[in-house]
């Protein structure tokens, strides 16, 4: 069996061009070079039209159109800015799904440092018969949700 | 309210999801990846004819991933929970649509304007991948036992056909570290242990044949006595720094004088084979990396006397119906060193469950494999059990009664 190649996480961002930190709405801390984070929650987010599942790794990766599902907001109540060494903020996290419901959750550091992994796509010519890998990032904290959405009113 | 004045992060679900792995980093990898020049890792799992040769209870089917110089299993770990990969987003979402998510009406409308910005979830993850190091560690040995054709023949005799069970492939390069490659290739180690396997059982690669072997322990010992014998007459110290060069020549020269020095003992044995015995016993720090001509080398003389009496049982008494006297063996033993060296000879410098005693004064050798066995199985249960109380482990205290 050949052995697959997974390449280091390298500096050219993600393919979507989304790392500018200007664009970045999280708190410095959840901030990574390509701009991927992570979200824990008990359950899954149902999404109507959700009818693939891409869990595994050979998921699409010619992109067709993709278009946003607005699912809710996401707020860190006790963060500020100005004030980025305090981790105080890190306490408290609110998940409003849709208007009516909100989780509460916190930021937490990663008992140990987790690798995003995928695909590497980028020679399409050789992509036919060897896989290849690469880390696209290596997240340190993730923003987890342990508990049941709550009714609440509009906000 | 408090919360209103704080930031808010329109979060959204893109579609489709992409694909993405979580892989769970041990510290030593974190600091690897996160290096400047961070080395590309492997994903390694043996050829299937490999995994079936090399039994191994613990996993039939696996994946390793290996660094440089280090391997660990890969287990996928579901979780109830799911772990979404968030990416910032431009955000390009209607105001229709926002409106499912925040105010409707005038007065909530400013609320909504205060969305700082637009995360989406772009994947989502149900398991992740945990990285595990077995207790015994990983060994290329076991696979490359498998995987390397039998390197036999009686020095000395001029018995020229070789023992072998396969011809070596004729296409391709001929380049040793090429041959090597293919070989470590299907090996599901990191190369640096992969390395260290191949240099342990003295494998080599053959250039003319196109082939990779292992010698038998014949063989070894058989090498072992020449250069020992060419080292003598040459008078070369094999414990201090020595021209590998100066004692190929000496191994030549002790038995091929007439004749046309290379041709003679090429047939013999191959110098590939001569240097990996060489750099197996030689001193460990010393040892250049296999891709490296070993040209300078000295000796090791309590490793290498071990590894001779190892070898010398290994070829003289490999099974127990083929075990010989004990004194017999030591005696043996002594004559294979270098004069100065003999006070290294002892039974208990052989390694741990090397080797056997079906009667006190007999001995035979027991196969590396063989021995993890043994030291698992019932035979050694005292041993298990002396263990087992110095040892604060509970899994241990707790996992032995229940084996009686």
């Amino acid at each position: 069996m050949p052995s697959i190649p997974l390449h280091p996480r390298s500096d050219r961002g993600t393919q979507n061009g989304a790392a500018d930190p200007a664009h970045n709405p999280l708190p410095q801390l959840l901030q990574t070079p390509s701009g991927l984070a992570l979200l824990e929650l008990q359950g899954t987010i149902n999404v109507p039209t959700s009818e693939t599942e891409s869990d595994d790794i050979h998921g699409s990766l010619a992109q067709p159109a993709t278009y946003e599902t607005p699912i809710g907001k996401l707020m860190f109540p006790d963060y500020s800015v100005h004030n980025p060494d305090d981790s105080q903020w890190m306490k408290r996290v609110y998940l409003y799904i849709g208007r009516y419901q909100r989780m509460t959750g916190e930021v937490k550091k990663l008992p140990r440092p987790i690798a995003v992994l995928r695909k590497r796509c980028d020679n399409e010519i050789e992509s036919a018969g060897s896989e290849e890998l690469e880390v696209v990032e290596i997240v340190r904290y993730k923003v987890f949700f342990k508990n049941r959405p709550e009714p609440v009113n509009d906000v | 309210m408090a919360t209103q004045a704080s930031q808010s992060i329109l979060f959204t679900n893109t579609q489709p999801q992409q694909g993405f792995r979580l892989l769970e980093l041990t510290p030593e990898l974190e600091e690897l990846l996160s290096s400047k020049d961070a080395p590309r890792l492997q994903i390694k799992s043996p050829s299937l004819a490999l995994a079936r040769a090399v039994l191994d209870p613990s996993a039939l089917e696996y994946v390793n991933l290996c660094t440089p110089t280090r391997t660990y299993r890969i287990r996928q770990v579901q979780s109830s929970n799911s772990l979404h990969i968030l990416q910032p987003s431009l955000g390009r979402i209607s105001k229709e649509d926002i409106k499912v998510v925040g105010g409707s009406d005038g007065a909530n409308e400013e609320s909504l304007n205060l969305v700082d910005g637009t995360v989406a979830a772009i994947a989502k993850c149900g398991s992740t991948l945990e990285l595990h190091t077995p207790q015994d560690g990983f060994s290329a040995v076991p696979f490359l036992e498998k995987s390397l054709a039998l390197f036999d023949r009686r020095v000395g005799d001029g018995d020229r056909d070789l023992d072998v069970d396969m011809l070596g492939d004729e296409s391709g390069d001929a380049d040793a570290t090429v041959l090597r490659e293919r070989v470590f290739a299907d090996v599901p180690v990191s190369s640096g242990q992969c390395e260290a396997g191949w240099m342990e059982i003295c494998a080599f690669a053959d250039e003319r044949r196109r082939h990779c072997w292992r010698p038998s322990a014949r063989m070894r010992l058989g090498i072992w006595k020449r250069v020992v014998e060419g080292a003598t007459l040459q008078g070369i110290d094999l414990n201090k720094q020595f021209l590998v060069r100066d004692l190929w020549k000496s191994v030549l020269d002790d038995d091929d004088d007439d004749e046309s020095e290379d041709d003679g003992v090429n047939a013999l044995f191959p110098r590939a084979l001569f240097e990996a015995v060489v750099r197996r016993v030689s001193v460990v720090e010393e040892r250049p990396p296999l891709s490296a001509e070993l040209k300078w080398a000295s000796l090791d003389k309590i490793e290498c006397a071990r590894w001779v009496g190892e070898t010398y049982l290994a070829a003289t008494a490999p099974t127990p119906t083929a075990a010989i006297g004990r004194s017999e063996f030591i005696n043996a033993w002594r004559d294979c060193l270098p004069e100065a060296w003999r006070e290294e000879v002892a039974l208990s410098k052989l390694p741990v469950g090397s080797y056997q005693n079906p009667d006190p004064t007999t001995i035979y050798y027991v196969e590396p494999s063989q021995r993890l066995q043994a030291s698992k199985g019932s035979a050694s249960a005292p041993a298990a059990a002396a263990t087992v109380k110095s040892t604060r482990n509970w899994h241990e205290l707790l996992k032995n009664p229940k084996r009686r």
